[in-house]
């Protein structure tokens, strides 16, 4: 896990402890932790976060071919066991998830099965609400918990954006933030400066005219605006270099998700202080993984991009060694019903599995899964609260503290 | 008018600054005397050391308005300050003409909130009226209700009308009317309350966000406030009483005691010294000044006559019209908000843009018109600024300014400038700098920026136009204006 120089700092210094003392604490530790605040630390982690809009149906995803109960509910959605990606004698990966079982085998990818929370509610919006708030018992709460997050480190001389949104859909609630405004972007071109026509080098006046030192007022915004302007300046600057350069050639299939992961990745490569990308699979709304009829060949497709797009993004970064700093997380509104509903479909569900990936993995399941016969009306029981998946991210993996963001300490996870 | 500014222009050109329109250093007796109520709220006056100047008027406009075009700016030069106060609290023009058009133009517009939101922003630049604007939108923070949660544009259009209509009236009013508006109930999650089941998601923000204020106000304040509120519904859209839903037994709400009904609880908060007292600094943040909390010896004489009759014009004019609002304390002490930002480029160059297009983009740096965030409303600020919105502004800026592209050909630096009798590119671009920052940046900065366009690359170029787009966009997208 990584442990930045500014956990570091505040580890062993403490910010309260470092001010009581400030007059006699030496000057290059007083200045190494200013430093340390504002400044952005490139062994610094960042989460992506994948939404499988509609409810992945979890039973087709990670298949328990082991459990005779599987291939009896499931009469005509039923995956072959020898098309199967066998993960051991219990569970394997859909027939076209081959690119998560290289990910699987090569320790970059894990697996939470049996994900939830209690008393699961089965209506797309409502559901999506509480995943995307972490908080079920609040159907009002008015932000989101990356929101919350982005929030909780939000410091007044900090220019960066700590999160983004990348995708084509409005921007999904989980990223709310009461205080902070966080961006959407289509492609990483959002982010650069454009500039009209015209024969004049202009962005370097302009970068002149808004450096150059103002002599006299001592208005706090003006400093802030100029720091600012010339960090967006420096901003571009990367996000244009690393596009332009052969590194930024990777293949990636011609899909929407690996066009998100492609701009996610140039925008890690581009290292603009970003924490936190959220990103989308399905369309947005009811739709995409929600196959109430004939779902064997659509889930086929979903799970084919999700799966092809997510692997391309890590070899991506893998080559570039950036994929230590990165950890990748799915999820969906709910799982569906073990049944199949008589229209070679599934119904709404529950509990369901949850993928990281990225450099730093143990990788292999964690958790068992679900039982088959012991149900929670129709739908698989969870054993991992999502919120202790929310709170590994946010604590382990980011630095943050969690209980800030989900208003108590859940136990973490051992990924 | 004309001949006067090519004078100022080549004036200006041989003493390199603009003394006149700077703001210059606090004066060591006025900084003395910032921190006195009785002088802070008194009338401004003008006098040498502090002198009504273009920067001054600027400041009003950004404040007050949206911005100002260049005759705006000179007719309050040659007002004085407070008669231009007095056109913008009470300008002559026939409002009720204007607000019964609008408010047809979005009746019509009602079955969608891009098209709603589109209007507000037509209505904002051509409004004879830019700071009944201003409170409004400042109000729409304040009770913030987003079109999300609502999911009925109708509903949306009549709560933002009711926003209008007491934006600078009465607080009083206008709270109670917020009580009983369904979008504020619904946006809330309280669009039921039960007998059985009293509803906590209206009183809990009436006394945290909209009046009190955190640490005025007890839990069991808000049970007692939601049992006096059993009975209303909004049902279908539809504001409704159900007698047999309403508690009708004593509650103790702020210390007194009584059968309350919804309309008791109203009146309970804002005899509390604490409501005047959110509004007030709430006020103060968007009118004066957002890197400092106001001492609260400096507000008390306006929260207490605020809290006498709750009057929003008066409170309003005592800001507008003081020694604090013109002084280097409120200066440049605000960050513009997006649609600050973009209607100030509009507003200067007197044009009017495609406000479809410019709710979506406004939307993306984080203001969405009819959405804000969360009940908190947008807290701004800050907040609003980081690199990515920074991009966005500045990529905003060019898209309304490079002639062609969703804004067309609406705005034209070069147009406006000969249209106020700049005959050339030198004197059009000290023009701009007067126009959007009133000429008052550092010396050194003014004059870099001058060089930009006086690049032989950009003076070889015999397009004057574009030179002088180019040229408007880069002083839009300086530090400086970026600050309200």
């Amino acid at each position: 896990m990584s442990y930045t120089r500014r956990n570091f700092l505040k580890a062993t210094l403490g910010a309260s402890t470092l001010l009581s003392f400030t007059p006699a604490a030496p000057n290059f530790l007083v200045r190494s932790l200013m430093a340390a605040a504002p400044r952005r630390d490139d062994r610094d982690t960042i989460l992506v976060v994948v939404q499988l809009s509609g409810g992945n149906d979890g039973l087709n995803t990670v298949v328990p071919y082991g459990d005779d109960e599987y291939a009896r509910n499931r009469t005509t959605l039923r995956l072959p066991t020898k098309d199967l990606h066998k993960i051991d004698s219990m569970v394997g990966f859909h027939p076209r998830m081959g690119a998560f079982m290289r990910l699987y085998e090569q320790g970059h990818l894990s697996i939470i099965q049996g994900v939830g929370y209690p008393n699961s509610d089965r209506s797309h919006e409502r559901a999506m609400r509480i995943w995307h708030t972490a908080d079920p018992d609040q159907p009002g709460r008015q932000t989101g918990w990356l929101g919350r997050a982005v929030d909780s480190i939000w410091d007044p001389d900090s220019t960066n954006a700590p999160a983004v949104f990348v995708g084509p859909i409005a921007q999904p609630f989980g990223l709310n933030a009461e205080r902070v405004v966080v961006p959407s972007v289509r492609s990483y071109g959002d982010l650069v400066i454009q500039e009209m026509p015209g024969r004049l080098k202009r962005q370097s006046q302009w970068k002149r005219a808004a450096e150059l030192p103002r002599a006299e007022q001592d208005n706090p915004l003006t400093h802030f605006l100029q720091q600012c302007t010339l960090n967006s300046y420096t901003n571009s600057r990367r996000i244009e270099a690393v596009t332009k350069t052969a590194a930024d050639t990777f293949e990636y299939p011609s899909f929407q998700l690996a066009g998100s992961l492609r701009t996610v990745a140039q925008l890690i490569r581009a290292d603009i202080g970003i924490r936190i990308f959220f990103t989308e699979l399905g369309g947005g709304g009811i739709g995409g993984f929600d196959n109430h009829a004939n779902q064997l060949g659509n889930h086929c497709a979903l799970l084919h991009h999700l799966s092809e797009s997510v692997a391309a993004f890590i070899h991506h970064l893998k080559r570039d060694k950036l994929l230590h700093r990165v950890l990748l997380m799915t999820f969906s509104e709910f799982g569906r019903t073990v049944k199949e509903n008589g229209r070679r479909g599934t119904g709404h569900g529950a509990a369901a599995p949850i993928f990281l990936a990225g450099g730093k993995l143990k990788g292999g399941l964690l958790g068992a899964h679900p039982s088959l016969t012991d149900m929670d009306n129709g739908a698989l029981k969870f054993a991992i609260d999502f919120r202790r998946v929310y709170a590994t991210m946010l604590d382990r993996w980011l630095g943050f503290k969690s209980r800030t963001v989900l208003d108590r300490q859940f136990e973490l996870l051992d990924i | 008018m004309v001949a006067q500014n090519e004078k100022t222009a080549s004036r200006n050109q041989s003493k390199r600054v603009h003394p006149a329109h700077r703001m210059g250093g606090v004066h060591p007796a006025v900084a003395e005397k910032l921190t006195d109520p009785g002088w802070a709220w008194a009338a401004y006056q003008p006098d040498a050391q502090r002198p009504w100047n273009l920067a001054q008027a600027g400041h009003l406009f950004r404040r007050a308005a949206f911005g100002a075009g260049w005759d705006q700016l000179q007719q309050a030069l040659s007002d004085g300050p407070q008669r231009a106060v007095d056109k913008l609290l009470r300008p002559q023009a026939d409002l009720a003409v204007f607000n019964r058009t609008y408010d047809g133009y979005e009746a019509s517009a009602a079955g969608s909130i891009d098209g709603l939101r589109a209007w507000w922003l037509r209505r904002i630049i051509q409004t004879p009226h830019p700071l009944l604007e201003k409170m409004t939108l400042f109000w729409h923070s304040h009770f913030a209700t987003n079109s999300l949660k609502v999911k009925n544009p109708g509903l949306m259009l009549r709560h933002v009308q009711l926003l209008r209509s007491q934006a600078l009236n009465s607080f009083r009013d206008m709270l109670q009317a917020i009580s009983r508006d369904p979008a504020v109930l619904i946006c809330l999650g309280a669009d039921a309350n039960r007998k059985a089941l009293p509803n906590e998601s209206f009183v809990r923000p009436l006394m945290e966000v909209f009046t009190l204020s955190h640490g005025h106000y007890t839990q069991k304040d808000v049970r007692e406030a939601a049992r006096a509120f059993t009975g209303w519904f909004a049902l279908r859209g539809r504001l409704r009483y159900i007698p047999r839903e309403h508690d009708g037994n004593i509650k103790e709400i702020l210390g007194e005691s009584g059968s309350f009904a919804g309309d008791d609880v109203v009146r309970i908060v804002l005899e509390q010294p604490a409501t005047a007292r959110t509004v007030v600094c709430k006020l103060y943040r968007w009118l004066i000044c957002e890197t400092e909390e106001p001492d609260a010896m400096l507000v008390a004489p306006l929260v207490e006559s605020f809290a006498k009759d709750y009057d929003i014009l008066k409170l309003a004019e005592t800001m507008l019209r003081s020694n604090l609002f013109f002084s280097t304390a409120a200066y440049r002490r605000r960050i513009k908000c997006p649609v600050e930002f973009a209607l100030g480029i509009v507003k200067a160059l007197e044009g009017v843009v495609s406000t479809t297009q410019l709710g979506q983009d406004l939307a993306g740096l984080g203001q969405n018109l009819y959405h804000p965030p969360t009940v908190k409303g947008w807290i701004g600020g800050r907040h609003w600024i980081n690199s990515a919105t920074l991009v966005g502004r500045h990529n905003l800026a060019l898209a309304l300014l490079q002639g062609s592209g969703p804004y067309a050909d609406k705005l034209n630096p070069w147009v406006v400038a000969k249209k106020y009798g700049c005959s050339t590119l030198k004197s059009a671009t000290r023009f701009l700098l007067d126009l959007f920052l009133q000429g008052d940046l550092d010396p050194d900065v003014y004059e870099t920026v001058l060089k930009t366009a006086q690049a032989p690359a950009g003076i070889g170029s015999d397009d004057p136009e574009g030179m002088l787009r180019r040229f408007a966009h880069l002083v839009v997208t300086l530090p400086e204006f970026h600050l309200a």
